[in-house]
C-alpha cells in the first residue's frame, strides 16, 4: 500500500495553483487538501497522478465566511473545523459532518474536498444538493458558480474540468422556518453508507413551502427529489399539522416508497441488495421528512 | 514550492514536543516518516488506506490517520504520538486504565485505541459510555472484542469530567533522527566524519531526562593531580572509554567522538562539546554535549565534575543529566542507566590512572563488548544483591 511516486507543488496563490494544474504532465495533475479520498485511490494505486497540487497553503483557501445570506467554506477548510463552527448556522451541515468518515478523517478531510470526490455514498453532495448550495470552481477562465443540483455529472464525477480548482462551496444560512431530517445506515459508523437520506423543509403556518430530499449510496450520484406535495398530502390526511413524528412518517409510507422506487438504481452490493437499500430509503425518507417538517414548525 | 517525485523535500515539524526534521519523497505517508525515519515504531501501521485506525496520531490539537497524511504536507505541524502520550514510570491515565481494565491483548491496536480515545476525551469531556462505540469507530480491534476497551475508555470519561490531562511524555520523547534512508554508513562504527563547520549551538531539553547519573569515586590521586588532567581536554577525553576529541573550535568548544559497543550493537556518537565553566577554585567543570549516532539516535546532556579532597586522595563526583533518544533509548531506561553509570566508572578510573602518571587502560579504543556486558551483569547482580539485603 505505498503510493505510486508523484512530483508535489504547494502553491501560496490560487493563480499559481491553477496554472501548476494546467501544466502538469500529460494532463496528471491533481488537486491535494487534506486527501483523505485521494490518498488511499494513491496507495491502492488506482490512480496514479504525475503531480499533486496542494491547495492548503493558499491563503484564500483557509476561510469560512459568513454574509447575511450564506456561509461560504473554502477549499481547504476541514470538516472538522466547519462540525465545530457552523453547526449552528447550517443545521443540516451539523447533523451530517458527525456521519462523513470518523472523527480521524474529518480532522484533516475538508468540505470541498468531499464534493470534488463526489463519491455516490457520501454525505456531503446530497447535503450540498438538499441546501441547493452554491459550488466555485476557478480555472484558467476564471471563477464561475455551480448549483449543487449540476454539479454531480454521475460516480465520482462532477463538472469540474481537469484544470479546474473547486475553491468554495457556499450554503444558505438556515432560515427559522425550516427543518431538517439526515439519517443513513452503514455497516459501521463513519463507514460509507450503504444509503441515506438528506431532507429539508420549509413551511408556513404548517403548509408545506418546499420539501427537496436527496437520497445517496443509492444511484451513481445522489438522487435530489421535490416531496412537497406528497408530504403536504400527508400532512392534510392527518387533518392536523401538529400530529405526531411517528404519524406523519406512516402517512409518508406510500409516497416514500414511491420514491424509493425511482431513485434507488443501484444494482446493489455485498453490502446490500438493490431492495434492500430501496427498503432503506422508503423507511429513512419518511422518517426523516417527517423530522424535518415537524422541526420546521417549531421555529415559525 | 516544487518538488519532482525522485527528490527528497526537508519537512520539519514538531513531534512530541520536539523539533523534528525528515527528508522524504513526496509520496512518504506521515506514518512512514514517524516509523522509518524517527524511529517512532509506537505508531502502528495495518491497512494502510484509512479504514482502520492503527496509526492515529493527534496532528495540530486532532486525532489523525498517520497513514492518509503524506508527510511533505506537515510542514510546521506539532504532532504527538503514542510515544508522547506517557512514561513506563507516568502512565498517562488513558493508559493506566487500559491496563486495568485489560483493555489489549496482543496490543497491536492499542496506540490507535489510545490516541483516538484521548482525541474524544479531549473535545468531549465526560461523554457517557453509550456513546462511546460510535465516538470510536475508527479504530479496530481484533481481539478483546471492545468491551474492555470501552470500560477503560468509560472510566476516564468519569474521573476527567472536566477534561483528561495533556500529554505526559512530550518534551523529551524517544525520538530517533535517522538519516533519511533510514540506514546510513556507520558500518561498523567508523564513518568518516563530515568537515566541521564549526561549532554548533547546544539544546539540552528542559523536560525531565532520560537517565540521570550521580556517582562519587573515591581515587588515589590528589585533586590537583586530577585538576591537570581534566583542565587539558584532550586528555581527559582519552580517559572517557571509546571517546575522542576531534576538532577544537576554540573558546572551549570541542567536536569530539564517542563509539559505544554493547553486544552486537555498536554506536558511535559524533558531536559538539562546550565546555561552559571551568572553576579552578573549587576543582569544578560543567559541560554540554550533543551528538548524534548516524545510525539513528541523539544524547544530549548537561555533565558537571567536581573534585574534593578525601584523606590521601580525592573523590571525584560526576553528576550528569542525559536525554536520549533513539537505539540506546530503545534499550530502556534501566539499561541506559547501567551503561552510563559504567562508563562513568570507568572514566573516573581512567582519570586517576592518567592523574598519577599511568597510561589509561581504555584511550581511545571502544569498551569491548565482552568486557561491558560483563561488567553490565556484575552491576546487575549487585544491584540485585543490594536490594535483597534492603528488603530483609
Amino acid at each position: 500500500m505505498k503510493a505510486a511516486p508523484f512530483a508535489y507543488v504547494r502553491p501560496t496563490r490560487l493563480q499559481d495553483a491553477v496554472t501548476e494544474l494546467g501544466s502538469a504532465q500529460h494532463g496528471g495533475g491533481k488537486v491535494i487538501a487534506g486527501g483523505q479520498s485521494l490518498v488511499p485511490v494513491l496507495a491502492m494505486r488506482l490512480g496514479r497522478p504525475s503531480t499533486l497540487v496542494d491547495i492548503t497553503r493558499v491563503e484564500e483557501l483557509t476561510h469560512m465566511t459568513v454574509d447575511d445570506q450564506c456561509l461560504r467554506v473554502a477549499a481547504a477548510v476541514r470538516q472538522r473545523r466547519v462540525q465545530r463552527e457552523a453547526s449552528q448556522l447550517v443545521p443540516l451541515l451539523g447533523l451530517a459532518l458527525p456521519w462523513v468518515g470518523h472523527r480521524e478523517i474529518r480532522s484533516r478531510g475538508t468540505v470541498c474536498g468531499s464534493l470534488a470526490h463526489a463519491d455516490p455514498s457520501a454525505e456531503m453532495p446530497a447535503v450540498a444538493m438538499s441546501l441547493n448550495a452554491t459550488v466555485e470552481v476557478t480555472g484558467p477562465n476564471g471563477r464561475r458558480q455551480v448549483s449543487a443540483a449540476d454539479f454531480f455529472t454521475g460516480a465520482m464525477a462532477t463538472v469540474t474540468e481537469p484544470t479546474e480548482i473547486v475553491t468554495s462551496v457556499s450554503f444558505p444560512i438556515a432560515s427559522s422556518d425550516e427543518g431538517y431530517g439526515f439519517a443513513e445506515i452503514a455497516r459501521r459508523h463513519g463507514d460509507y453508507a450503504i444509503a441515506g437520506v438528506a431532507a429539508r423543509v420549509r413551511s408556513t403556518s404548517g403548509a408545506v413551502v418546499e420539501a427537496p430530499i436527496t437520497s445517496f449510496g443509492v444511484s451513481d450520484k445522489p438522487q435530489l427529489r421535490d416531496m412537497s406535495g406528497a408530504l403536504q398530502r400527508a400532512v392534510d390526511s392527518l387533518g392536523d399539522p401538529a400530529a405526531p413524528t411517528s404519524e406523519i412518517t406512516n402517512a409518508l409510507e406510500e409516497p416514500a416508497h414511491a420514491m424509493a422506487e425511482d431513485v434507488v438504481t443501484t444494482a446493489g452490493d455485498s453490502h446490500g441488495s438493490t431492495a434492500y437499500r430501496k427498503r432503506l430509503v422508503r423507511v429513512l425518507a419518511a422518517r426523516e421528512l417527517a423530522r424535518a417538517y415537524r422541526s420546521s414548525l417549531k421555529g415559525a | 514550492m516544487r518538488v519532482a517525485a525522485d527528490e527528497a523535500v526537508t519537512v520539519s515539524f514538531t513531534v512530541n514536543g520536539r523539533p523534528a526534521t525528515v527528508q522524504v519523497a513526496p509520496r512518504v505517508t506521515l506514518s512512514d516518516a514517524l516509523r522509518d525515519h524517527l524511529g517512532l515504531t509506537g505508531t502502528h501501521i495495518g491497512c494502510e488506506h484509512g479504514v482502520c485506525g492503527m496509526c492515529t496520531v493527534i496532528v495540530d490539537g486532532d486525532a489523525a490517520r498517520a497513514c492518509l497524511l503524506l508527510a511533505c504536507q506537515l510542514e510546521g505541524s506539532e504532532i504527538i504520538t503514542v510515544e508522547g502520550l506517557g512514561k513506563p514510570d507516568d502512565l498517562h491515565p488513558l493508559q493506566a486504565s487500559f491496563s486495568d481494565h485489560h483493555a489489549l491483548q496482543c496490543g497491536f491496536c492499542t496506540p490507535g485505541m489510545l490516541m483516538s480515545s484521548y482525541d474524544l476525551l479531549k473535545h468531549k469531556p465526560g461523554i457517557s459510555a453509550e456513546d462511546l462505540p460510535d465516538q470510536m469507530s475508527g479504530v479496530l480491534c481484533r481481539c478483546t472484542g471492545y468491551r474492555h476497551i470501552m470500560d477503560a475508555v468509560a472510566d476516564v470519561s468519569e474521573s476527567y469530567p472536566g477534561g483528561i490531562p495533556g500529554p505526559r511524555n512530550c518534551g523529551h520523547a524517544a525520538l530517533l533522527p535517522r538519516t533519511s534512508t533510514g540506514g546510513g554508513s556507520a558500518g561498523d562504527g567508523g564513518h568518516e566524519i563530515a568537515a566541521a563547520e564549526g561549532p554548533k549551538e547546544i539544546h539540552v531539553p528542559q523536560s525531565e531526562p532520560t537517565v540521570t547519573i550521580d556517582v562519587a569515586s573515591e581515587v588515589a590521586a590528589s585533586v590537583d593531580e586530577l585538576w591537570v588532567v581534566i583542565d587539558d581536554t584532550e586528555r581527559m577525553a582519552r580517559c572517557l572509554p571509546g571517546a575522542e576529541l576531534v576538532d577544537d573550535f576554540g573558546d572551549d568548544k570541542y567536536l569530539g567522538r564517542i563509539q559505544v559497543a554493547l553486544g552486537p550493537v555498536k554506536l558511535s556518537f559524533v558531536g559538539d562539546i562546550h565546555v561552559t565553566e571551568r572553576d579552578p577554585d573549587s576543582h569544578s567543570l560543567r559541560a554540554l554535549a550533543e551528538a548524534n549516532d548516524p545510525s539513528g539516535g541523539t544524547v544530549q546532556g548537561v555533565v558537571q565534575l567536581e573534585i574534593d579532597p578525601s584523606g590521601e586522595g580525592s573523590i571525584i563526583n560526576a553528576h550528569a543529566e542525559m536525554h536520549m533518544t533513539g537505539r540506546i533509548a530503545q534499550f530502556g531506561r534501566s539499561l541506559a542507566d547501567d551503561v552510563s553509570n559504567d562508563m562513568f566508572n570507568q572514566f573516573t578510573a581512567a582519570l586517576d590512572a592518567t592523574a598519577r602518571g599511568e597510561e589509561p587502560e581504555v584511550g581511545g579504543a571502544p569498551p569491548s563488548a565482552v568486557k561491558m556486558a560483563t561488567r553490565l551483569v556484575l552491576a546487575r547482580a549487585r544491584a540485585l544483591v543490594q536490594r535483597i539485603k534492603r528488603k530483609e
